[in-house]
């Protein structure tokens, strides 16, 4: 395994924190997964302009559960590629583990998705042409761990995401909600500091994607995994610790669960 | 201003590991493999049976002959190409992904430029095989035994190298610009266009 080497850069300035308008009251001195200030994320479809994020300030704990809930064409999937380095923002700056996403190379950023991120999809993206197993092994090759390790934490991993007896299959061969536990088995596979899960269950139906909610639950309580998840589905919001809402490419709103179940009590009273 | 130190690694690639990916991918997808060999045998074997053939003295048939070289290769460029061309651009979703796994932008690039360069070498050693099978058969039926002093067996190594170059050149050569662009695209442009 490569040794890691330190990267000595002049930081972007932190925040002054009144200067931004955050709606997190994270409090002072938790220790932070993510932070973004002031993303933007501009589209340019032809002569015309979408703005896709206009400014984006959240900060995210470490271990925390976060769900992101918003109407379609909101930025949820732009946040969340944006956040995973998985495209750039037009303006503002990701912060993953103190680290200023806009700093690193292809290498490093390579390195970034592959140890520090773990992604999951709405439409799985499992490689066709491996099997569960290969799909859980590959990251952890990519990341240097000897294939014998890797191999031994994949069996493990898919044993605890419930597909024990499925390792050898692929994901022709397997379910929707099968392919998704294998992307979630592949997205803790490196120990991430964060799960980005973009509506992982917008292709199941409700109990496979409860089941699939709780399992991203668990896995965030056992690994201590900082987990963020987008949903359209007001049940998934129970296991959250947080509960953020987006619209039009802004954050309008982020809550701990206790206070939402207030507001929905309080609106049930009247 | 404040300077910060963060702890970062550098990946590695594994030449190993592209190795796997690659052969992986050629059994993985066996009718397309099957297809694009099947593509470059044809062409080489076409070439090598063209360049073996016995000379002609006749004007007219050696223009015939220039003429038929030419053809069939741009059309065996032109069939290899595509047949390249969309082999890659139909996994730009698959390349995304494995850059969200922290694939290196190399690792992408290699393992299909190796793709290539093996359906290449395989598909022209089949084409050199069956396309001497035939140029020799065909002569044993028209000249005997002495099928050697007509059919144009001077440079036959030259000429073999020639085929295998060309399996080869036309696979990678056709499926670099693809990968090329996918391998350095950011992730969720690949995932998104399966272009
Ligand atoms: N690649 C792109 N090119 C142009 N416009 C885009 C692109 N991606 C997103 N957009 C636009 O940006 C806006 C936000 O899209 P985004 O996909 O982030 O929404 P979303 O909240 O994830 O929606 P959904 O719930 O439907 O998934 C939309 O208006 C969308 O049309
Ligand atoms: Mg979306």
């Amino acid at each position: 395994m490569s040794s890691l080497h330190t990267k000595t850069i002049p930081a972007s300035d932190m925040p002054d924190r009144p200067a931004f308008n955050w709606l997190d009251d994270t409090g002072e001195d938790a220790d932070l997964t993510v932070m973004t200030r002031d993303v933007t994320k501009i589209y340019q479809m032809g002569e015309e302009k979408i703005h896709a994020l206009g400014g984006v300030n959240i900060k995210i704990a470490t271990g925390e559960y976060i769900s992101i809930m918003g109407p379609s064409g909101s930025g949820k999937t732009t946040l969340f590629n944006v956040i995973g380095g998985l495209t750039k923002p037009t303006s503002g700056n990701v912060f993953i583990d103190e680290i200023d996403v806009a700093q690193l190379d292809a290498n490093e950023l390579a390195w970034l998705r592959c140890r520090k991120i773990g992604y999951i999809f709405q439409s799985y993206n499992i490689v066709k042409v491996l099997t569960a197993l290969e799909n859980v092994t590959l990251p952890m090759l990519f990341a240097g761990v000897p294939p014998d390790e890797a191999q031994d934490r994949a069996v493990y991993i898919l044993g605890r995401v419930g597909l024990g007896d499925r390792v050898l299959h692929t994901p022709k061969e397997l379910s929707g909600g099968q392919q998704q536990r294998v992307a979630i088995a592949r997205a803790f596979a490196n120990k991430p500091s964060i799960i980005l899960a973009d509506e992982p269950t917008a292709n199941l139906d409700l109990k496979t994607g409860e089941e699939i909610i709780e399992l991203m639950r668990e896995m965030n309580q056992e690994e201590g995994v900082t987990v963020v998840c987008s949903t359209h589905d007001h049940k998934m919001l129970n296991i959250s610790d947080r509960i953020a809402w987006m619209q039009d490419g802004l954050l309008k709103k982020i809550a701990k669960r206790d206070e939402v179940d207030i507001e929905i009590s309080q609106l049930a009273e009247k | 201003m404040a300077h910060k130190e963060w702890h970062i690694d550098r990946l590695k690639m594994k030449p190993g590991l592209v190795w796997q990916m690659a052969v992986n991918s050629l059994k993985v997808r066996i009718s397309r493999t099957t297809l694009t060999l099947l593509t470059i045998a044809t062409s080489s074997a076409f070439l090598i049976y063209l360049l073996t053939l016995p000379r002609s003295d006749d004007l007219a048939d050696q223009q015939t002959w220039y003429l038929m070289l030419g053809l069939s290769v741009l059309v065996s460029a032109a069939g290899v190409l595509n047949t390249m061309l969309m082999s890659v651009s139909q996994r730009y979703r698959e390349i995304g992904t494995m850059k969200c796994l922290g694939a290196l932008d190399k690792f992408v690039l290699f393992t299909v430029m190796v793709e290539s360069a093996i359906l290449g070498f395989v598909g022209a050693v089949i084409g050199v095989i069956v396309g001497l099978t035939i140029s020799i058969l065909l002569g044993l039926l028209e000249y005997g035994f002495s099928l050697f002093q007509y059919l144009q067996f001077d440079w036959i190594l030259l000429k073999i190298l020639a085929a295998f170059a060309l399996g080869i050149f036309l696979t990678t050569f056709g499926s670099s610009i693809p990968a090329v662009i996918a391998s350095r695209m950011p992730p969720m442009d690949a995932m998104r266009g399966e272009k």
